[in-house]
């Protein structure tokens, strides 16, 4: 009841600026992840598995800062795990011309399996680990300073490391001639392969930097927002972005921006969490969205031509 | 192409079987790795969960009991990816049929035992169709693929029983989130005395060998397989394909549903928010080691089921957690998929023992 009566004064100034501080930092894992699947949609592999090399990421990111009680390494080994289990959807579906959709799935499977069982064996907790060195409570005060940007000084590393990671791989994909020739991979992998293109290695280089960037998501949420690796912490993220993706036209600015788009209704859903909303009808807010989105609003888009299909040097 | 027979010692076994049989092999071998590094023998660990769960009469019902929901949700995916169909709802399906089964068998009364058990488990049915019914109307009129929209839908449906067994439903004094006991007259029968194997196990049983008639003896089957072989042919040949792939996925979600249906009838008694142990994911490599076959399906779930009634013996004398039977699960599907790597191990292993030569040379 006490909720109830502040839902006229519910929505202050103050409350419009947490809206938009929660998108940005909702917005961080889900562009990273985004952006990782670009890379692998555009050189013509599906992007199923992004939700097992995030858990991946978000967990032996915690285990190698736990092991190693620094920080930056706990990201290095993120991206790393990242890779490792990414290169196991490359190797099957691109080497050993697994179904895309089944050797996604068994990424996932395998990350989300492997997880609560190593947080059992080190730790000996259900499901839960402890606190370890994060990025958390990252302090820049020269940012305070800025005039009207003085809000970037509440965001953490990850947040520049997207808009840096957005700038470089719109670089590459439209303005070297690496980034045209993976999508040109991902287009038709024959036409690539006959003017004389590494089609698989190409391939396995887009999966590669999809886990790399997925691992990174996945650090961005346990050693970015918790600083602590919680079983099913990433929620699906992995599959909403690949409506994102797909709702960003596969391009690394429209993942962004979609990334932005979602986050919104990620914090809409944190910030209401004080109102008379019942919280689980909140937390299936961004699902809700998502569906609606994948089964209306992504009629004109197609994937890459390649995708999904298997092809020999 | 090689050749459709899986030929590993010279004599022959259906190829299929032959990859489910090595696929299995190679993950308990991976497995083996992960114990080794926790400083057990894997040799032991494996001796418990596989001798010791067997020579026991309680211990084998308590495999068949572990068996009993991975049959349901292994059928739900296998029958839905013979027409290609990749149903990943089965969570979401299996948690609304037990809510659905838990609010007719706590809330309707004064019916027989065989009715009301018979109502419940419709009703579940009946709650995993509807869902996957949206899953199909939306791959069939918007063109969707099924792949996202079911795992939304596990998340949706899974926050929306959530919020029925915390809000309205959750009876009062309860300090957990679960729903109302269900009445007598809907739970399921013991058919052993104290343990959990019940009639589950028989209806788990009667509807793989009624999807296997559906598969090899009806029209619709024999359409579910020409459209899973190639969809394109089949419509030309005149077989409605967006109706065999909603009726497909309807079945496929019933099972499921019914999946929800017995854990809450049989096993809790009530829905309770942690009904299903990720037994919707786990279905996936249940169908994938029966390789997509509706009456393998009951020998691979039971696989899985000593194995998950081991791990509890080995969880309470080791520090080795139940969890590792999840793990052995993903390296299935991972395996299983890839029977090229598969055959490129063979021939890597025949060709350090050079396993021909050394026969034809005893002969």
């Amino acid at each position: 009841m006490e909720n109830k009566k502040n839902m006229t004064t519910f929505f202050t100034q103050d409350v419009f600026y947490a809206i938009f501080l929660a998108t940005l930092r909702m917005a961080v894992p889900l562009a990273l992840v985004t952006l990782g699947a670009t890379f692998s949609v555009l050189c013509g592999v599906s992007e199923l598995g992004c939700e097992g090399m995030m858990i991946a990421g978000a967990f032996f990111g915690v285990l190698a800062s736990y092991l190693s009680g620094s920080r930056w390494l706990g990201v290095f080994f993120a991206m790393l795990a990242g890779i490792v289990f990414a290169m196991v959807h490359g190797l099957m579906h691109v080497v050993y011309k697994v179904n895309h959709t089944i050797s996604g799935m068994a990424v996932n499977l395998l990350a989300s399996a492997f997880a609560p069982l190593l947080v059992k064996l080190v730790w000996n907790t259900n499901s839960i680990t402890p606190t370890v060195d994060s990025f958390k409570t990252y302090e820049h005060t020269a940012l305070k300073r800025i005039p009207g940007l003085s809000f970037l000084s509440e965001m953490n590393i990850f947040f520049f490391a997207v808009l840096a990671l957005v700038c470089i791989s719109w670089f590459y994909f439209f303005k070297t001639k690496r980034g045209f020739r993976m999508r040109s991979v991902g287009e038709n992998p024959q036409a690539a392969n006959t003017l004389g293109i590494n089609v698989i290695g190409y391939k396995l280089a887009g999966v590669a930097i999809c886990g790399a960037l997925s691992g990174l998501g996945g650090a961005s949420l346990s050693l970015g927002q918790l600083s602590q690796y919680v079983d099913g912490m990433t929620a699906g993220r992995g599959y909403i972005a690949m409506v994102i993706n797909a709702f960003g036209h596969y391009r690394p600015l429209g993942s962004l921006l979609g990334a932005l788009f979602f986050g919104f209704f990620d914090a809409l859903q944190l910030v209401l969490q004080s109102s008379a909303i019942p919280s689980q009808f909140l937390m299936m807010l961004p699902y809700v969205v998502t569906l609606l989105i994948v089964s209306f609003g992504l009629k004109r888009i197609k994937q890459p031509a390649g995708v999904g299909k298997h092809h020999d040097n | 192409m090689r050749s459709s027979r899986f030929v590993p010692y010279g004599f022959a076994i259906p190829a299929k079987y032959g990859y489910s049989a090595s696929a299995l092999l190679l993950s308990l071998v991976c497995v083996a790795i992960i114990i080794l590094f926790t400083g057990y023998s894997p040799l032991e660990i494996y001796q418990l969960i596989f001798i010791h769960t067997l020579n026991n009469k309680s211990r084998i019902f308590l495999a068949l009991s572990q068996a009993t929901p991975l049959i349901f949700t292994g059928m739900a995916f296998a029958i839905a990816y013979r027409v290609k169909i990749i149903n990943l709802g089965g969570e979401g399906q299996l948690h609304i049929g037990g809510m659905a089964a838990a609010v007719i068998g706590a809330y309707v009364t004064g019916l027989g035992h065989v009715s009301h058990v018979f109502l419940s488990l419709a009703a579940g049915a009946l709650a995993g169709a509807f869902v996957a019914f949206l899953i199909g109307i939306i791959k069939n009129k918007l063109g969707t693929s099924e792949v996202i929209t079911s795992i939304l839908f596990n998340s949706i449906i899974v926050y929306f029983t959530s919020f029925l067994c915390n809000g309205p439903l959750k009876p009062a004094g309860s300090a957990t989130a679960q729903t109302k006991a269900v009445q007598a007259t809907a739970r399921l029968t013991k058919l052993v005395a104290k343990s959990q194997f019940t009639t589950a196990f028989i209806i788990a049983i009667g509807i793989a060998v009624l999807l296997y008639f559906l598969l090899n003896r009806t029209t619709l089957g024999y359409e579910m397989k020409a459209v899973g072989h190639n969809a394109v042919a089949s419509q030309v040949q005149g077989i409605n394909v967006s109706r065999v792939y909603l009726f497909t996925i309807m079945i496929s979600g019933a099972i499921a549903g019914l999946c929800g249906a017995i854990l809450v009838l049989g096993v809790n008694g009530r829905y309770v928010e942690d009904l299903s142990l990720n037994y919707g994911f786990a279905g996936l490599s249940v169908a994938a080691l029966a390789s997509y076959e509706p009456l393998a399906t009951i020998v691979s779930a039971i696989v899985f089921g000593i194995l998950k009634a081991g791990s509890f013996a080995v969880d309470r004398t080791t520090s080795i957690p139940v969890e590792l039977v999840s793990v052995v699960q993903a390296f299935v599907v991972v395996f299983i998929a890839a029977p090229r790597m598969i055959d490129r191990l063979f021939d890597l292993v025949r060709s350090i023992f050079d396993l021909k030569k050394w026969r034809t040379k005893r002969i």
